[in-house]
């Protein structure tokens, strides 16, 4: 310890301007995301207005057990994961395939507008959304009975079927976030040495063949790294989305409640933050976990790619 | 290497937790001190400023005038539902300097957005803002927060500091605001009614031949049955996100009580059993009938298909919907606002009672550094009629005008607006508007003749739910009646096996534990009664 002391004392004198430049950073990780932690300890609280988060008297597991006592806490734990790996799969791999197209768009007028199209949805927030979704899928005036029933079909109530919420739900979300997502990987495309690409064109490789064997590998880090970072958000259901597209619709929550909405429908209607807190650090405790084993098997196949 | 960052990182956390720990015992340690700054305070002689005060105040608070001392001038902070209109600056300046010379004190308000009440007003008790007064309701959660201490106790401030305000109040809301036999809240002094049923276009069905007045369910269906066939555009049931009233407005129309008193509860009583027991929809014997008739009327397509997705929440007020079930307030302001329609209204509520009085009440918080003078301002707020005026309706010529028989019209609604603090209401000083039908005043005398403090639901309206012993239970019941009874009640699932997988849900979240519970305070109640 003390030899580790005197090193950094040492490491603090030699680059003192370094740390300096560092402090701000280091400031508005310890306040933003450690000092709220302490606030975890609600969980094990049953907290009262007048006594305060520090002055509140111990419960035990007594604020679990909401989540769990009537069945409930594993099926919108599936369902969290579930959402957000297929969310995670289509909407990553949209955005590597975009990636890849608009790079090999070679008129840059058409590029800029392309891409700026594909980027357009991400500013429409989805109470917008919701309202979309609703006018195409609602059973009297939707657009998809309208279509239906002007080519002599049989309407269709949507709204009570509930295994095609996932595809909705999936593509709604994919439509959202691809041209967003898509940034980071044009970034690292760009970054790919352009020698590589002449030297196989001089070889002859046709432009699949380019795309196999230079673009996909070259960014092969960046796709790590964001498939990390988003694994560490696994267990967090993007609240507002599935809010504004199922809304209160009973019939849905099987197949589309994930924790972030049972959460919240069940404590708007009684406001205990000690049962929101142990909803919370449930979800944490789970992306602590998931993010570790992930990690740790990136680590097993190539250190280089792992996060930490 | 990595034990030993761990252990850094452990230990500043707990340097962290440990430092925002002693900001809050600091707090607790100077709590008591400040209670007795204030206790030597009251006992000092009322300084010369309180002067201004009209001999009318003095008389009738001769007893707790003297002590309140007015020397230090104070801004109390308000927080209520709604949004500051544009123009209201005007009226609190007037309003500030009638405080300034009677109490001494200035009020400044701070509005919560219906957009953001749910998240924010929980938020309001736990930030630890110093504020002094809010709004409460039931569906603000009053009685969850005052159990957990968000609320100042008010059995010795309220009759000490508004006295003409608790002189006024009824036994039966000094005892609605009580939670266990602790006041949490000042209920406001406006008399309301559980009346609840359709309200209605006439000016639609009166060329098809339906000229009679609606008074059970057949002739609603009748009327909607004509809406559907002649204006194939509208919907004809006003439905949305929220669920559907249809069910509360079934059991009132049966007579059955629901013993939170509110809308979309899912335990009721027979008020004339002499030991009521709770039951649930599911052990009620007419609600096979009731599933049965809501999906006949889904069928029929009286409302959307979706409606639960549905968040337009104004289908009667846009004319899309000629029918809403709703309460008799709702009533009265769609015939004002749109005399063309011929506005009509059944009330389905057969045992009628007097909602809660504190279906809208005020809470002091208990951050508040001066309740002594926001229950002043309080009792000037509720008891007297030129300042009540001034805050709820504005400035007379600048925001309203009367007209001949006293009723009310508000002018330049774009700047003003009646205020959402519904709290301060005082039945003795609310004005009709202009245009209020005949029919409310008729319906109203005819309630008042009906009600019996003893008898049939009115008996219950005091009961106050404490649900903190089956929290957990509690808000699983809840989520589950959301998600099933919901579609089963609009008649989206089949009525009995639907009834079959809703009883065995909420079974599973635990609803005998919450209806022992309940049962075991309803009982005590009743007892307490003899």
């Amino acid at each position: 310890m003390r030899v580790h002391f005197q090193n950094f004392r040492k490491e603090l004198k030699k680059n003192k301007a370094l740390f300096l430049m560092a402090l701000p950073a280091v400031l508005i990780v310890l306040v933003f995301s450690y000092l709220p932690m302490s606030g975890l300890v609600l969980a094990f609280k049953e907290y009262r207005y007048n006594k305060g988060v520090f002055g509140s008297d111990w419960n035990g597991l007594a604020n679990f057990r909401f989540l769990f006592s009537s069945g409930v806490g594993w099926k919108i734990t599936q369902n969290t994961i579930f959402y957000n790996l297929i969310n995670l799969v289509t909407s990553q791999g949209l955005a590597i395939i975009i990636a890849v197209i608009i790079s090999e768009i070679k008129v840059i007028p058409y590029k800029k507008i392309t891409q700026s199209v594909i980027f357009f949805p991400y500013f429409i927030s989805w109470v917008i959304v919701g309202t979309f979704v609703y006018n195409i899928f609602n059973y009297e005036t939707g657009l998809l009975n309208t279509i239906i029933t002007g080519l002599g079909g049989e309407k269709i109530n949507v709204y009570s079927i509930p295994w095609v919420w996932p595809i909705i739900i999936c593509i709604f979300n994919s439509w959202k976030w691809c041209g967003y997502n898509s940034v980071v990987y044009i970034a690292a495309v760009t970054g790919v040495d352009a020698e590589c690409y002449e030297a196989a064109e001089i070889d002859g490789a046709n432009i699949f063949q380019r795309i196999r064997y230079i673009t996909l590998p070259g960014i092969r880090a960046t796709v790590i790294t964001m498939l990390l970072l988003n694994v560490g958000r696994i267990l967090r259901g993007d609240f507002e989305m599935f809010y504004q597209i199922v809304g209160n619709n009973g019939q849905l929550f099987d197949a589309t409640d994930v924790i972030d909405t049972y959460v919240f429908r069940s404590l708007t209607t009684s406001a205990n933050l000690g049962m929101t807190a142990a909803a919370t650090f449930y979800q944490s405790v789970l992306c602590f976990i998931i993010i570790m084993t992930v990690n740790g098997i990136v680590k097993k196949i190539d250190k280089d790619y792992a996060l930490f | 290497m990595k034990k030993k960052l761990l252990s850094i990182a452990l230990a500043v956390a707990m340097v962290m937790s440990a430092l925002t720990g002693c900001g809050n015992t600091a707090d607790q340690k100077a709590k008591p001190k400040e209670e007795k700054e204030e206790t030597t305070a009251e006992s000092e002689e009322s300084e010369p400023g309180a002067e201004g005060e009209n001999a009318e105040t003095e008389e009738a608070a001769a007893t707790t005038a003297a002590e309140l001392d007015l020397s230090k001038q104070v801004e109390i902070v308000m927080y209520y539902l709604g949004t500051e209109p544009a123009g209201q600056q005007v009226i609190w300046d007037q309003l500030n300097e009638i405080l300034l010379d009677r109490l001494n004190c200035t009020l400044k308000v701070n509005f919560i957005s219906f957009a953001d009440y749910p998240n924010k007003y929980p938020l309001l008790f736990s930030s630890g803002e110093e504020f002094d007064i809010a709004y409460t309701a039931s569906f603000l959660n009053y009685s969850s927060l005052a159990l957990k201490g968000a609320f100042m106790e008010l059995d010795e401030l309220w009759p000490m500091y508004a006295p003409k305000n608790y002189a006024l109040a009824s036994e039966t809301a000094k005892k609605q605001a009580k939670i266990g036999g602790v006041t949490y809240c000042i209920p406001s002094l406006n008399r309301t009614y559980s009346a609840y049923g359709p309200i209605y276009r006439k000016d639609l069905v009166e060329p098809y031949g339906f000229t009679k007045e609606i008074e059970n369910f057949e002739d609603v269906e009748e009327y909607l049955d004509i809406i559907k066939e002649n204006y194939p555009e509208m919907q004809p049931l006003s439905i949305y996100s929220m669920g559907s009233d249809v069910d509360d407005c079934f059991m009132y129309y049966n007579g059955m009580y629901p013993i939170k008193g509110s809308q979309n509860d899912f335990f009721w009583i027979d008020p004339t059993e002499e030991n009521p027991q709770i039951i649930t929809y599911y052990e009620y014997e007419k609600t096979p009938e009731f599933l049965e008739m809501m999906n006949r009327w889904n069928e029929k397509g009286f409302y959307p298909k979706s409606a639960l997705s549905d968040t337009d929440s104004k289908k009667f007020n846009n004319g899309i919907a000629p029918m809403l079930m709703h309460n008799v307030d709702n009533y009265v302001s769609s015939a004002v606002n749109n005399p063309e329609w011929d506005v009509h209204y059944a009330n389905f509520a057969t045992d009628i009672s007097n909602l809660s009085f504190t279906q809208d009440a005020m809470v002091i918080s208990n951050t508040s550094k001066n309740p002594e003078r926001a229950l002043a301002l309080w009792d000037l707020l509720t008891t007297d009629e030129e300042v009540f005026d001034l805050f709820y309706y504005g400035i007379e010529g600048t925001s309203y005008e009367l007209n001949e028989k006293d009723e009310i019209t508000m002018i330049d609604t774009d700047n003003y607006s009646t205020s959402s603090m519904w709290a301060v209401r005082n039945s003795e000083y609310l004005k009709n508007s202009v245009g209020t039908p005949d029919h409310y005043g008729e319906l109203k005398d005819e309630w008042n003749a009906y009600i019996k403090e003893d008898q049939g639901a009115q008996k219950y309206r005091s009961f106050v739910v404490d649900t903190t012993a089956v929290e957990t239970e509690y808000s699983a019941c809840l989520n589950t009646h959301q998600q099933y009874w919901w579609p089963l009640e609009l008649g989206y699932t089949d009525s009995e096996e639907g009834l079959k997988e809703y009883q065995s849900m909420m079974e599973a979240a635990g609803i005998e534990k919450v209806r022992e519970e309940l049962q075991r305070q309803l009982d005590e109640y009743v007892a307490g009664l003899q």
